[in-house]
């Protein structure tokens, strides 16, 4: 791997002397076939899990308790039931805003912590021990930490007072108002370490002499960030912006063990009330079609920022 | 190093696979329901395996030990699932060939319910009857037995049961600032207020867990008008009734008024505030029979300790009679269901092994007195006792009268707790004390969303 | 390797310090309440009473193996897969891909049920098997789609310069791919990583035999029905992190070595 080629002299570099840009030499070299490359992956996955999909379509045309040998056949009846369902909507609209908020603050804050722990920041070591901490440890353990922690008499109130701040303290978990900002804050804290993971993998792929040409020409950090770091983990955000639609809309670990989707459904996600509906209450059928409405909105919604992304793509040329 | 031929232009992956093309296809072919076991294998000898939440690991081990002095030859696997993981891990395997041989269920919408998986079990009459005679049911408690049956067959035989309805009370707080535990609603008020002129909080509910609001309210309508609420849940009052309205409103005027703790809505029964009455945070907290196993003293130790607190010192825990707070007199309801009971899997390989175990459990002398010596059920056989000489409790003077007491009041109860609340029905409750409590609803509103909600459920 | 945040004179390196100390106490507050949490009560005493609990050596056991195993599985299939959906031609390329990511979307407990039935049918029931396979099934989809963004990333040029000195497809994966996917590489071997090793429900229901069981399980050993000793669940779950994030910084570790030696730059 010594003297073959170099790659300083690839895509990156806004230079007219690099090679034929990648875009348009795609035609002229004939690509061997990939498929024997994705295939295993995909049996894998298809193989195993779409019987579950399967058997969850079939289940959502049914009125069924999980162990009754005899089923009612509903049709679609689950499916109009759902859409006529006030809770239904209220779990739809609070993904809509939690997937807004905890997206925006996940990848903010995963991009500056990247950015901040790639540069020579003393001790960065363990911060990124710290950031990194909350994605391992189970939301199962930490509900009982965090309903302790904004309890009326927890340790935030307590900070709070002690900060002269004491107006602001409050029973965050027990009114509807405070605590969906709390399973969002819980969800950031939980989530940022895997942007940070991923962001900090993908700076370290942005070549370091555009970067360097830059600062030659006089741009500021701020200015390198915003115009070639940023664009440069494009494909990342993209990412993750996908998986957060998935995410959002499966929410469930948090909200159920801290808040229990409540206080009045306040902080009741499509994933949580699939739970609710499917195990302790068994209607398995109902639940079924609410998980076929999940699957369906995860891909609209997966598909619809990977087709934004591609335009854009294609409009700036990269 | 690119230098190098194209060795490997065509990967062998392809062959892999088309290999695992071919055992996946095979794999959904060769699915299908496992039929039900003729061969009941042998009665007193085998293997065996029992998945529950309950009992815990420790007292699971006393029942097996105890059980394998009578049936050396029956080696007993317990496997303890977590309250949350057991409806999930149970309906498969109870759907396959594989599952277990014993398995937990329970009365009511709680996890593990009889009415749902009662269907997977034997019928356990003809075995209680070889082993207690015709008479069975006189000598176990009643509230066990209807509980646990599904569709006129005993599905499970209940190990013990528990009974709500009693508030315990931390007696040395009571007594370090000169208190009495309250009878009425003044006195708990003024209690209340004391308390928090210490800073020490009063009464405790983890109102965000909503099963435990359903014991309070309970609680509150037995006051109001004894019987009910029993009434509502088989459906021959409404929810709409006077009676219940009244308790709602006088459930919101315990938030209103302070004797609730603040941010009650935000917190669980389990473990928020039973943490908060063993670390001696709050004086009082609805609780049931099941608390009894913290009068004895090393009961107290370990739940004090689990509670967060450094070198614990077990304090004086009693239970009381839900306070008279509507001033009508009716006090002391208890109210309860078998706490969770041994069903037999109809598939299981070892069906004859299996039964000996359960009943030996739920109806032996041996079995039903290490029940009773734990001190969390009521035991099911009428006859067993807690052996007080064994027990160690925290104050035996005042203790040994009130649990003595408690046990053979709860005895006599009839009233069931959750056993007959369907699940939609409990959501709906839930819904009802929380929307009260958060003042989103007034009573008569909050009744009647639960009585539309009631009249549609099947 | 070159920072892409540069700060030369002392005040702004102050600045970021402090930018980066401030930014982390949310992250850190939580912590402290579970460490602190982890050692009330018995103290150190929560601790041991952990690893008292007998089955500790056989968990953690059973918890490696899961997890070395799903890695593995994970690790391959996602790298070829990534660099045949980003490189290579296929043809309706994108509905496989999708295909593939539809399968992240289902919820876990919708998944139990006929995952049972599955194992069983496979005959790797109550096996390491009925959780590695599951557990890499619902990784890959997720592994695959940020791999095949970070080759995305590669230069086309590379390929195509190795096909013209007549390198074979593996050959340019083995030489070019590999080695360049070590950032993203150990980002996905600690994800999955994570993922397994934290696998609760599908251990739980797929493997009976209690010499199988993990890590996840130990907390249960402290929970029942009307008791819940808060301070050894936490203590259990200090006990159970710790291994992954030693991964972690090791992991990172290795990646950032790889970088600054010029290994591929």
């Amino acid at each position: 791997m010594t003297s073959t080629t170099s790659p300083k002299t690839g895509a990156r570099r806004p230079s007219s002397t690099a090679p034929p840009s990648p875009g348009r030499s795609r035609g002229r070299v004939a690509r061997p076939s990939g498929l024997p490359w994705i295939l295993p992956a995909f049996i894998l996955v298809v193989g195993l899990l779409y019987f579950c999909i399967g058997e969850t379509g079939y289940l959502s045309t049914l009125d069924w308790d999980g162990t009754s040998p005899t089923p009612t056949s509903v049709g679609l009846g689950n499916y109009e039931q759902i859409l006529q369902d006030p809770i239904f909507w209220q779990a739809i609209w609070h993904t809509v805003i939690f997937f807004i908020v905890t997206f925006t603050a996940q990848t903010a804050l995963g991009f500056v912590f990247a950015a901040l722990l790639h540069s020579k920041v003393k001790l960065s070591a363990v911060y990124k021990v710290i950031v990194f901490t909350p994605v391992v440890i189970a939301p199962a353990t930490m509900a009982p930490v965090f309903r302790q922690m904004f309890a009326a008499d927890g340790q935030l109130n307590w900070t709070l007072d002690h900060l002269g701040l004491g107006f602001l303290s409050q029973p965050w978990l027990a009114q509807s108002s405070t605590a969906m900002p709390v399973i969002m804050f819980i969800t950031v804290w939980n989530f940022t370490g895997l942007t940070f993971v991923l962001y900090y993998a993908a700076m370290g792929q942005i070549d370091p002499e555009t970067l360097e040409a830059a600062r030659t020409d006089g741009a500021s950090n701020i200015r390198t960030l915003v115009s070639i770091v940023w664009p440069g983990v494009r494909g990342t955000t993209v990412a993750l912006g996908m998986l957060s639609v998935i995410g959002a809309l499966k929410t469930f670990d948090v909200p159920y063990l801290v808040t229990i989707g409540g206080p009045n459904y306040a902080t009741e996600f499509l994933g949580t009330y699939i739970y609710r509906i499917s195990i302790p209450s068994a209607h398995v059928g109902y639940g079924a079609a609410l998980s076929i409405m999940l699957l369906i909105l995860a891909l609209v919604g997966a598909i619809a920022i990977a087709v934004r992304a591609n335009r854009k793509d294609s409009e700036t040329g990269v | 190093m690119l230098g190098s031929s194209r060795i490997f232009k065509r990967s062998p992956l392809g062959a892999v696979a088309a290999l695992m093309v071919g055992a996946l296809a095979l794999a959904g072919c060769a699915g299908g329901a496992p039929a039900e076991t003729a061969d009941q294998g042998s009665a007193d000898s085998g293997n065996i395996t029992w998945w529950g939440w309950t009992p815990d690991a420790t007292p699971a081990e006393a029942y097996i030990k105890a059980f394998n002095k009578v049936y050396p030859n029956i080696k007993v696997t317990f496997k303890k699932l977590t309250i949350d993981g057991y409806d999930a891990a149970i309906r498969p395997a109870l759907a396959s060939s594989v599952g277990p041989d014993v398995f937990d269920v329970a009365p009511g919408a709680a996890n593990g319910s009889v009415d749902i998986y009662g269907v997977n079990a034997i019928d356990l009459t003809p075995a209680v009857e070889k082993t207690l005679g015709a008479d069975w049911k006189s000598k176990l408690a009643p509230i066990g037995v209807t509980s646990l049956m599904n569709e006129n067959k005993l599905a499970a035989l209940s190990v013990g049961s528990v009974f709500s309805g009693t508030v315990w009370v931390n007696k040395d707080l009571f007594d370090k600032y000169q208190l009495t535990p309250p009878t009425t609603y003044d006195e708990w008020l003024k209690v209340c207020q004391t308390f928090k002129a210490n800073n020490v909080g009063c009464f405790v509910q983890g109102a965000a867990q909503t099963a435990f609001n359903e014991d309070t309210i309970q609680a509150i309508t037995d006051n109001v008008a004894p019987g009910v609420w029993e009434k509502a849940l088989k459906g021959e009052v409404p929810w709409t009734d006077p009676a219940i309205v009244k308790a709602l409103g006088l459930w919101k005027k315990l938030f209103d008024d302070g004797i609730m703790q603040e941010g009650a809505l935000g917190m669980q029964q389990y473990p928020d505030a039973n943490n908060g009455f063993m670390s001696g945070k709050y004086a009082m907290v609805m609780m049931g029979t099941w608390y009894m196993q913290y009068s004895t003293i090393e009961g107290s130790t370990a739940a004090i300790s689990g509670a967060g607190v450094a070198d614990a010192k077990p304090f004086t825990q009693l239970p009381i009679p839900f306070p008279d707070v509507a001033g009508t007199g009716n006090v002391g309801a208890l109210y309860g269901d078998a706490d969770f009971g041994l069903a037999v899997n109809k598939r299981s390989k070892s069906i004859a092994a299996a039964t000996t175990f359960a009943t030996w459990l739920g109806t032996s002398a041996e079995g039903q007195q290490v029940v009773a010596d734990v001190l969390n059920d009521i035991p099911a056989l009428v006859s067993a006792q807690p052996n007080w000489d064994t027990v160690k409790l925290v104050n035996p003077e005042v203790q040994k009268p009130a649990l003595e007491k408690l046990i053979t009041d709860a005895g006599k109860s009839t009233e069931p707790r959750l056993a007959t609340v369907v699940a939609d029905l409990q959501t709906a409750i839930g819904v009802a004390s929380t929307t009260v409590a958060a003042g989103e609803a007034t009573p008569e509103e909050a009744a009647a969303t639960l009585q539309a909600t009631a009249s549609k459920i099947k | 390797m070159r920072p892409v945040f540069e700060a030369r004179r002392l005040s702004a390196k102050l600045i970021l310090q402090i930018l980066a100390t401030l930014m982390i106490i949310p992250y850190l507050f939580p912590l402290i309440v579970m460490v602190q949490g982890s050692l009330a009560g018995e103290g150190v005493g929560n601790y041991r009473a952990v690893f008292e609990v007998g089955a500790l050596g056989t968990f953690f056991k059973s918890s490696v193996i899961i997890s070395v195993s799903t890695i593995l599985i994970v690790y391959v299939l996602t790298m070829l897969a990534a660099f045949g959906f980003s490189k290579l031609q296929i043809r309706r390329k994108e509905i496989y891909f999708w295909m593939i990511l539809a399968a992240l979307t289902l919820p876990e407990v919708v998944l139990l049920t006929p995952l049972f039935a599955t194992t069983l049918a496979l005959g790797v029931y109550d096996t390491y098997w009925a959780v590695v396979l599951p557990l890499a099934a619902l990784q890959i989809p997720f592994t695959i789609l940020i791999a095949r963004r970070f080759i995305d990333g590669v230069p086309d040029a590379l390929f195509d310069a190795a096909r013209i000195d007549g390198a074979g497809t593996f050959t340019a994966f083995r030489y070019i791919v590999v080695p360049m996917t070590r950032p993203i590489a150990a980002a996905i071997v600690v994800l999955t990583l994570i993922g397994s090793w934290n696998a609760y429900l599908l251990p739980l229901v797929l493997i009976q035999d209690p010499a199988q069981q993990t890590v996840t399980l130990l907390p249960q050993f402290f929970v029942s029905q009307f008791s819940n000793d808060q301070t050894k669940v936490l203590a259990s779950a200090v006990i159970t992190a710790i291994p992954e994030i030693v991964a972690y910084l090791c992991l990172q570790g290795l990646f950032e070595r790889g970088l600054s030696a010029g290994a591929i730059k």
